[in-house]
């Protein structure tokens, strides 16, 4: 870092204060260009520095890992184990694994120990008929649960009902079947104990596909290439940014400049029902809005009233629907653009209207000539700031139309919300989320270094001026 | 501005009709929730307080009020948060000397423009792996850190305003930088503070989606996630007036604070969060 701003931008601190000790530190650091680094500004700084971190830095890392990852609400999060499911052997089977192998991983062995009689106690079998199972059959070896059973039946004081014992004789049964096997070799012992000839390459299948947490996977991103899906919502949002953002900055400019030519009383009504929308909590704006065109709202009573189709004009039909949407969040936008065109607008030196008015200049060539060339660089910065705002924003449209009808009105954002956190099927794809938010993070960074570049950028991120 | 060379009934009169909407919407969110309506109809028939009925029966939509304790204390502290570290962050980025200072500031910058919903799916996991889903202190570190690089840029902004005479006079006469920015430079920097600080609760206050999707199942409700339940329009006996008069009430303290904070407000606001 060098010196350069402070010297240009103004009179340097210890021009005007000597340090007491010529010797001191800051003197010393000042000799060599390099200023102390302020313990107390590092202090000052960590817990916004901190909570950053954890909240923006972690999550921009998180979505780009978990996005190469296959994770869903029914992998879970914090990984998973290994399951050989009834279900998986036919799978297996089906996909061409060779079915003596998966038998043998399907056998079951009894076993009758301390533990196995301890935990058929837990579950509630009569204690004297554990006893005698103890005393009589610990440690024998069964060739089948048939074998067991006959022997459990030759105990004197054995359960009355065939399915008694049944019940309490799955509790001394055996199986690499349905067991969660935490660690990948625990489970590959498992399977070599019970088929001990099978091949590592089969073996290895088999692990993988019994897995039951996330894996790394580039499938998130070759879906969203390939299926058609991606094109419409491309398009979509597309569609719905231009849309919304040509609303905001148009209705914004006009509502700044008419209400600058209004006297103060009546532009100040305009302008506060205008602030409104951007007021007014998100909820209740956007159920106002489905009072506003929902069947037996106010548009479909007045258009009922005067003859029109009368119907839900928020679900209703797709033209409808996509202009609700396109109202929704153009409303909050012009009201954006309202303030900041206001302010800029104040800024204009008032001789050169007058000086134009009394050239005989009519409103238009007033604004065409004097206004709009010099609000150049706040249509910019709205244009800019609200597309990046539009592209990632989904809470208006989830609260109001949902994507709906159909999935007409859906954009990326929401998708990929959709997708990740609030579907209804409950199956959360976390992975396949992050992803789509991950193309969303990576164009709102890109846009928003572009952005920045184009604001002057480096004044922004001066030096401070009393640097020790 | 104004000048008598031109009439201005023309434009009052388009104005009038692009605003219509709005201004239906907002007086039939006043008006509907003391009248009755017959069905069909456009304009209401009768005065009536009925809808106002769940501020004291909690038998219609739960106990509201301590649902608007719960949004109070979110709100409340969030606000605590997000001033107490803008405050510090934006003196040390304004005023002191730091590693990489100037990186740091092109970050927040970054992150002040950069739309941090599409960060809702890591901060999930986030707060999954901190064991803080499902909490209200989650909820209110996620917001809070989500409004720091505004609060700390807006921030920054009134620091670089103070004239730097006053900090040098302050360590010349013999106070170290903590207690100048303490005893000298907060003082000064009051207005930013205030205007920040109604921002953070009226942001905090209309939040929505954090508590939403961040704390689902929480004994925890903010009125925001309360007004979006009772105001499910789906079921058959849907009272629209019933919602209106609790998103009455839920906006009532937001516009209050809006009018009476309305001048040092609209300095910030068009910086805000989301447009």
């Amino acid at each position: 870092m060098t010196d350069t701003a402070s010297s240009s931008g103004g009179i340097r601190p210890d021009a005007l204060v000597r340090p007491a000790d010529p010797a001191s530190d800051l003197e010393k650091a000042a000799l060599k260009g390099r200023p102390k680094v302020s313990l107390l500004g590092l202090g000052m700084l960590s817990p916004a520095a901190v909570l950053l971190l954890v909240f923006f830095f972690a999550p921009v890392v998180l979505t780009t890992i978990f996005s190469f990852t296959n994770m869903t609400s029914a992998t879970g999060i914090s990984g998973g184990a290994y399951v050989l499911s009834p279900n998986l052997l036919r799978e297996l089977e089906r996909s061409g694994v060779d079915s003596d192998t998966l038998a043998a991983l399907g056998t079951e062995s009894v076993v009758v120990d301390q533990e196995s009689i301890a935990a058929a106690r837990a579950a509630g079998v009569e204690e004297d008929f554990l006893e005698e199972i103890e005393d009589d059959l610990l440690g024998v070896d069964f060739d089948s649960k048939q074998d067991f059973e006959r022997a459990l039946k030759d105990l004197p004081s054995h359960l009355r009902r065939t399915r008694d014992l049944k019940l309490a004789a799955d509790h001394f049964l055996v199986s690499a079947l349905n067991t969660r096997f935490a660690t990948r070799a625990e489970a590959s012992d498992a399977i070599s104990a019970l088929a001990p000839d099978i091949a590592p390459g089969t073996r290895d299948r088999i692990l993988d596909a019994s897995y039951t947490g996330w894996v790394w996977t580039t499938e998130n991103f070759r879906r969203l290439a390939t299926q058609p899906e991606t094109l419409r919502l491309v398009l979509n949002t597309f569609f719905y940014v231009a849309v919304t953002l040509a609303f905001n900055v148009l209705v914004g400019l006009f509502l700044a400049i008419t209400v600058f030519y209004l006297p103060k009383g009546t532009g100040m009504v305009f302008s506060v029902l205008w602030l409104l929308p951007r007021i007014t909590p998100v909820v209740l704006y956007a159920i106002m809005w489905k009072w506003f065109t929902w069947d037996g709202g106010f548009v479909a009573s007045f258009a009922d009233l005067v003859g029109l189709p009368s119907f839900n004009y928020m679900k209703g039909s797709v033209p409808t629907a996509w202009t609700i949407v396109i109202l929704v969040n153009g409303c909050i936008g012009a009201s954006f653009g309202m303030i900041l065109f206001s302010g800029a607008l104040r800024s204009i030196p008032m001789q050169q209207l007058w000086a134009s008015e009394v050239d005989g200049a009519s409103r238009w060539q007033q604004v065409r000539y004097i206004i709009l060339p010099q609000m150049r660089w706040p249509i910019l910065f709205v244009t800019c700031y609200q597309s990046m705002s539009l592209l990632s924003s989904y809470e208006q449209i989830w609260l109001t139309t949902n994507g709906g009808p159909g999935n007409t009105t859906m954009v990326w954002a929401l998708e990929s919300f959709r997708t990740a956190l609030s579907n209804y099927t409950g199956n959360l794809q976390y992975g396949q989320g992050a992803a789509m938010a991950l193309v969303l993070v990576i164009v709102g960074l890109v846009l928003s270094i572009i952005f920045l570049r184009m604001f002057r950028f480096g004044e922004l991120v001066e030096k401070p001026k009393i640097e020790f | 501005m104004q000048t008598k060379n031109f009439a201005s009934w023309p434009i009052v009169l388009v104005l009038t009709a692009i605003s219509l909407p709005l201004a239906i919407m907002y007086a039939s969110l006043v008006i509907d929730s003391f009248t009755n309506t017959p069905a069909g109809a456009v304009l209401p028939n009768e005065f009536t307080l009925e809808h106002w009925a769940f501020l004291v029966d909690p038998t219609i939509t739960g106990n509201v009020w301590t649902v608007t304790f719960n949004t109070l204390i979110f709100a409340f502290t969030m606000v605590v948060v997000v001033l107490s570290v803008s405050a510090t962050g934006g003196y040390a980025m304004s005023r002191l000397n730091l590693p990489y200072r100037r990186f740091f500031l092109a970050g927040i910058l970054v992150m002040h423009a950069f739309p941090s919903v599409t960060l809702i799916i890591g901060v999930f996991l986030v707060l999954q792996f901190a064991g803080l889903y499902d909490t209200l202190i989650g909820v209110i570190l996620v917001k809070a850190a989500l409004t720091l690089p505004f609060g700390v840029w807006i921030m920054k902004g009134f620091y670089d305003a103070v004239p730097w005479e006053i900090e040098m006079a302050g360590l010349q006469d013999g106070a170290d930088r903590f207690t100048v920015w303490r005893r000298l430079i907060l003082p000064q920097v009051k207005p930013g503070l205030v205007a920040l600080g109604v921002f953070a609760f009226i942001d905090g206050w209309g939040e929505f989606l954090l508590p939403r999707i961040l704390a689902p199942t929480t004994e925890f409700q903010v009125l925001s996630v309360y007004l979006n339940n009772v105001s499910v329009p789906d079921s058959v006996d849907y009272d629209f007036n019933l919602f209106k008069s609790v998103g009455l009430f839920y906006t009532l303290p937001i516009l209050i604070l809006f009018i009476v904070f309305q001048n040092r407000l609209m300095n910030i606001f068009g910086g805000g969060t989301k447009g």
